[in-house]
C-alpha cells in the first residue's frame, strides 16, 4: 500500500501521545507478530475520525449493537459460568455478572467501550445482557489506544471502570500479551477473584482476522487464531466477525463500499479482499487451533477438544437506509459473525 | 432523521471543522453560572414536567432495563400541587386532550393508566365532521369496521391534562425514589457545557444545568447537575432547544383557539348503539377555522373553536348566555348569519336580563335555516372561568437531536389543534425516545450519543412532519370562504373520502395515531 499523506490533526495527536507505556516484556524481540505494518498505518491514519458518528467508521458504529445481540445469543446457548441451581442467588448479586472479557484488536474502542458500559457500577447488580464483570482490550496501535483511552474519559461511568481496573486498555499485540502473562501474572483488582491463569471467559475478535498477514513460515491467521483460543477458558467463547472471500463480498466490500462518496461507506484501502476468510476456512483453522491445545503442538486429546467444542455462524447484511441486520444463511455473502465454544 | 444538509455537506467540510462545529457555542444562560464543586451526574435530565416530560420519566421508570438509570426532572410549577389536584364530578378543567388509542396503550404499557381517574375520562366512538359552507360531511364511524360482536372501536379518549399529569406523577411515585430526583418549583438558570477534570472524567461536551428555586432571590449557590442526555420537554420556547442551538421553522396562524367547559341540555337523542359518544366538528371557512365539541362525562363537553383573533376577542367578551348562543349558532347557522351575529352590538353593562340579544337572534334565525341531521346537542351552560383563548401556531424544530440533547413534545413541534393531535405526537415522541434509550442500554450504547439519538429522530421526524403538514393543509383548505372552486373541490374531496372505504380507513387510522 502506498504511504498515505499525513493529515493535520493526526500529527497533533501524535505529538500529544503519551510516552511509551513501560511493559514487562519490551526486551523480548519476538520475530513473529500478527501485526501488519501497512494495516497499522492505515488504521492509525483514520484515528482522528474514529469516533465521529458521521465519519469513516460509521458502518462499524452501526454494526456494534449487533455484536451485543450475537453475544447474547451465544450466552443463551451456553453460559460459561452457570450459577449453581441449588443455591438460588438473589436478584442482585455479583454472581449475576461474572464474565471476564478480552477484546483483541480493539482499535479506537468502539466495542470495548460499549461492553464496559454494560459492566455494573456496583458489585451487586441485576443480571445484564453481556453478564460482564471486566474487560481487557488490546491493540498494537499506540495512536488508537490513546484515542480509545481519551474517548473513554468522556463517559464518567466508563472512566470510573478504567480507574477501578474493571476496564483496561493495553497497547500491545496478542503475542506480547501472552509473553507478558507468562512472565508475570498480574491480577487486577477486578480480576482477583477469577482464575490466575490469565485466561478469559469471553474473547472477542471483531473485524480483526481479515487484517492478519499470512507470512510463510511466520505468523498466519491460523496461528493467530490458535493463540486467541489459548486465551479462552474451558467452557468459554471465542467470538468474532469477519468477511467472506466470495464474489458478492468482493462486489460489496471492494467495489461498492470503498467507492467514492456518496456510494462508499468505508475509506479506500480498509479491506483487501484476498485476506478475507470464508466460514469454512475459519472453522477449519479453529479446529486445528483446538487440536493444538495449550502448548501449541498437536496433542493426543485434540480430537476430543474439537468434538466438545461447538460452532456458531450467522451472516449480517447492511441495508442502506436501514442498517445492519442478522440474516440467516447469508454467511457467504460477506460480513458474518462466528463463535466457537471451547469444550469444558 | 439526521438533517439532510449535514449529510449532504459531509464531504465538503473538513473533519476538524466538523468536529469543532457541533459543541461550539452551546450556551443558554440567564445569569452567569457559578462553577465550584463538580456537578452531580445524571443519565437523563428532563426539563419540563408536562405530560411529555412526565410521560418519558414514567416510561423510563417502568422498563426494567432503564429503571436503574439515574434520572431527574426539572419543573417550574409545584408538582406536589399537581399531584394532589382534585375536582368534583360536575367540574372539568378547560385544558383537555383527546388521547388516541396508541397514546392510551402507551400509558397502559407504562402502568400510568391505572393511576388515571377514568370516571373523568370520556372515550368516543364516532366523529361528525362537516363543511359549514357546502354542507358536505364525513362521518368517522368505527361501527362500520367492527363486527357486531366486538366492542366499538374508540376514536379517542377525552382526558383533562391535570388528570393525566396527576396519573403520571403517581405512577412515578409508585416506582420508588431510587435514582430519581424531582426538582419541583425550580427554574433552569443556565445550561453550559461542563469542564474537563484532569484526574477525572472529561465533561466538556456534557450539558451542565444550574438550578435555582423559582421566584426566590438566590442567596445560596445553585444546584449544578450534569446530563448524559438532556431532554427538552420545555414547550414552545424551549430553553434546552436554545442551548442546543436548534432553530425552528414555522408561522403564526393569526388565529386563536377558544376553549371552554360546557354542559349539555339533556336533548341528546338516544345514541345507537347505546353508550356511543360522538365528537362534532364543523369547519367555518368564513370565520377562520373549525368549531369542535368533544364529549366529557356526565353530560359535559369541551369546546375548541379556532377563529380569527378579532372573533376570539369578541366571543370572550360576551356574557355566558350570549356565548352559549354563539356556540349553538356556530353548529347550525349559515356563514352569513354567523358573520352578522359576530358583529352585533354588545350590551355595555352585563345585563342579567332573561332576554339576550344573541339568543333571540339565534331563535329567530333557526326558524329560517334548514337543519341537517347529526347535530350536536344544544349547549346550555358554561362553567365559570373556563372560557380562554390561546394563539395557534405552527413550529417544527429543524432537528430533534444534537449531541446529548433530545427534544420532545411542543419543544420539537407545535401544530394546529384541528385534529387534536398535539399531545398525541408528544406521547409518540416519548414512547419512541424511551424505546431508543432501552435499546441503547441493552446494547452498551451511550444514551446521549448521536448514534443513539438518531434512532429516535429517524423514527419521529417524518411522522410528525406528515401529521403537522396534514393539519396545516386542512386549515388552509378550510379557510377559503364562499362557494368558489376551492369549496367545490373541498366538498368533492370530503365526499370522495366518505365514499371510498380504503381512503377513509387510511385517514381514520392516521387520526388514530
Amino acid at each position: 500500500m502506498p504511504p498515505r499523506p499525513t493529515i493535520h490533526p493526526l500529527r497533533t495527536l501524535r505529538t500529544l501521545a503519551l510516552p511509551l507505556q513501560t511493559r514487562t516484556h519490551t526486551t523480548s524481540t519476538t520475530p513473529s507478530t500478527s501485526v501488519s505494518a501497512s494495516e497499522l498505518s492505515h488504521f492509525s491514519a483514520l484515528a482522528n475520525s474514529w469516533w465521529d458518528p458521521q465519519g469513516p467508521s460509521r458502518a462499524l458504529h452501526l454494526m456494534n449493537p449487533l455484536r451485543h445481540d450475537f453475544i447474547a445469543g451465544c450466552l443463551a446457548e451456553f453460559d460459561p459460568i452457570r450459577s449453581v441451581p441449588s443455591t438460588p442467588s438473589p436478584r442482585s448479586s455479583p454472581e449475576n455478572n461474572p464474565l471476564r472479557y478480552l477484546d483483541i484488536g480493539c482499535g479506537g474502542g468502539i466495542f470495548a467501550e460499549s461492553l464496559a458500559r454494560t459492566i455494573p457500577s456496583t458489585r451487586s447488580a441485576e443480571r445484564t445482557r453481556t453478564r460482564a464483570a471486566s474487560i481487557t482490550a488490546i491493540d498494537p496501535s499506540k495512536t488508537l489506544v490513546k484515542i480509545a483511552r481519551d474517548h473513554a474519559r468522556l463517559d464518567p461511568g466508563v472512566e470510573a471502570h478504567l480507574r477501578s481496573g474493571r476496564f483496561e486498555y493495553r497497547n500491545c499485540s496478542l503475542e506480547e500479551l501472552i509473553a507478558g502473562q507468562s512472565a508475570t501474572i498480574t491480577t487486577t483488582e477486578a480480576g482477583a477473584s477469577s482464575t490466575k491463569d490469565g485466561r478469559y471467559d469471553m474473547v472477542t475478535l471483531f473485524e480483526v482476522i481479515e487484517h492478519i498477514d499470512n507470512i510463510p513460515g511466520g505468523i498466519s491467521p491460523q496461528t493467530f487464531l490458535t493463540n486467541c483460543l489459548r486465551m479462552v477458558k474451558p467452557g468459554g467463547w471465542l467470538i468474532g466477525s469477519t468477511i467472506a472471500r466470495t464474489f458478492p463480498s468482493w462486489l460489496v466490500n471492494q467495489v461498492i463500499a470503498e467507492a467514492p462518496w456518496p456510494i462508499g461507506v468505508v475509506p479506500k484501502g480498509t479491506h483487501e479482499w484476498s485476506k478475507f476468510v470464508n466460514p469454512g476456512e475459519l472453522e477449519g483453522w479453529v479446529q486445528e487451533g483446538l487440536m493444538r491445545g495449550e502448548d501449541g503442538v498437536v496433542s493426543r486429546g485434540g480430537t476430543r477438544a474439537v468434538e466438545k467444542a461447538s460452532w456458531r455462524c450467522e451472516g449480517v447484511v447492511y441495508f442502506p437506509g436501514v442498517g445492519w441486520r442478522l440474516v440467516k444463511g447469508s454467511e457467504t455473502w460477506g460480513n458474518y459473525f462466528w463463535a466457537v465454544k471451547k469444550g469444558e | 432523521m439526521r438533517p439532510l444538509s449535514r449529510t449532504a455537506l459531509r464531504p465538503y467540510v473538513c473533519p476538524s471543522c466538523q468536529l469543532g462545529r457541533l459543541p461550539a457555542r452551546r450556551r443558554f444562560a440567564s445569569h452567569t453560572p457559578s462553577s465550584g464543586s463538580p456537578p452531580e451526574i445524571y443519565d437523563v435530565v428532563c426539563v419540563g414536567g408536562g405530560p411529555a416530560g412526565l410521560g418519558l420519566l414514567a416510561a423510563l421508570r417502568a422498563s426494567p432495563a432503564t429503571s436503574t438509570l439515574k434520572v431527574a426532572l426539572v419543573e417550574t410549577q409545584d408538582l406536589a400541587k399537581a399531584r394532589s389536584w382534585s375536582s368534583d364530578a360536575q367540574h372539568f378543567s378547560n385544558r383537555v386532550s383527546s388521547l388516541t388509542p396508541s397514546s392510551v396503550s402507551f400509558l397502559k404499557k407504562i402502568g400510568a393508566w391505572d393511576h388515571l381517574d377514568t370516571s373523568r375520562a370520556q372515550p368516543y366512538q364516532e366523529m361528525q365532521v362537516w363543511d359549514g359552507e357546502t354542507g358536505s360531511r364525513i362521518s368517522f364511524d368505527w361501527s362500520m369496521e367492527t363486527s357486531p360482536f366486538e366492542d366499538l372501536r374508540t376514536v379517542a379518549t377525552m382526558t383533562e391534562n391535570t388528570n393525566l399529569v396527576r396519573a403520571l406523577l403517581s405512577r412515578i411515585a409508585a416506582s420508588g425514589d431510587d435514582n430519581l430526583s424531582l426538582f419541583s418549583n425550580t427554574t433552569v438558570s443556565s445550561i453550559v457545557n461542563g469542564t474537563d477534570t484532569p484526574d477525572g472524567p472529561d465533561l466538556s461536551a456534557w450539558p451542565v444545568l444550574s438550578l435555582s428555586p423559582t421566584g426566590s432571590a438566590s442567596s445560596q449557590p445553585p444546584t449544578r447537575i450534569a446530563a448524559r442526555l438532556l431532554v427538552g420537554a420545555d414547550g414552545i420556547n424551549s430553553p434546552v432547544r436554545r442551548f442546543a442551538d436548534i432553530s425552528t421553522d414555522g408561522w403564526d396562524y393569526n388565529r386563536h383557539g377558544i376553549v371552554a367547559t360546557l354542559s349539555l341540555a339533556d336533548l341528546d337523542p338516544v345514541p345507537f348503539p347505546l353508550g356511543t359518544k360522538t365528537a362534532y366538528q364543523r369547519f367555518l371557512p368564513s370565520l377562520g377555522g373549525p368549531i369542535a365539541l368533544l364529549p366529557l362525562p356526565n353530560n359535559h363537553a369541551t369546546l375548541v373553536w379556532s377563529t380569527t383573533v378579532e372573533n376570539a376577542a369578541y366571543l370572550k367578551s360576551l356574557s355566558p348566555k350570549a356565548f352559549l348562543a354563539m356556540v349553538n349558532a356556530a353548529f347550525r347557522l349559515s356563514m352569513t348569519d354567523l358573520e352578522y351575529m359576530l358583529r352585533m352590538e354588545r350590551p355595555a353593562t352585563a345585563v342579567s336580563d332573561v332576554e339576550d340579544a344573541h339568543e333571540n337572534e339565534l331563535t329567530w334565525r333557526l326558524e329560517h335555516t334548514p337543519q341537517p341531521s347529526h347535530l350536536p346537542p344544544i349547549v346550555s351552560g358554561v362553567q365559570e372561568g373556563t372560557v380562554a383563548a390561546f394563539p395557534l401556531r405552527f413550529r417544527h424544530a429543524t432537528s430533534y437531536v444534537s449531541p446529548r440533547v433530545a427534544l420532545v413534545g411542543d419543544a420539537a413541534h407545535v401544530i394546529h389543534p384541528l385534529a387534536g393531535q398535539g399531545l398525541n405526537l408528544g406521547m409518540g415522541d416519548v414512547a419512541s425516545l424511551a424505546e431508543t434509550i432501552t435499546y441503547a442500554v441493552n446494547h452498551g450504547m451511550d444514551v446521549g450519543d448521536l448514534l443513539t439519538l438518531e434512532r429516535y429522530a429517524g423514527d419521529r421526524y417524518a411522522t410528525n412532519a406528515k401529521i403537522g403538514a396534514a393539519c396545516d393543509v386542512l386549515h388552509k383548505l378550510y379557510n377559503v370562504p364562499g362557494n368558489g372552486p376551492v369549496a367545490w373541490a373541498r366538498s368533492l374531496g370530503l365526499e370522495v373520502i366518505d365514499r371510498v372505504p380504503f381512503v377513509k380507513g387510511l385517514l381514520m387510522k392516521n387520526a388514530q395515531g
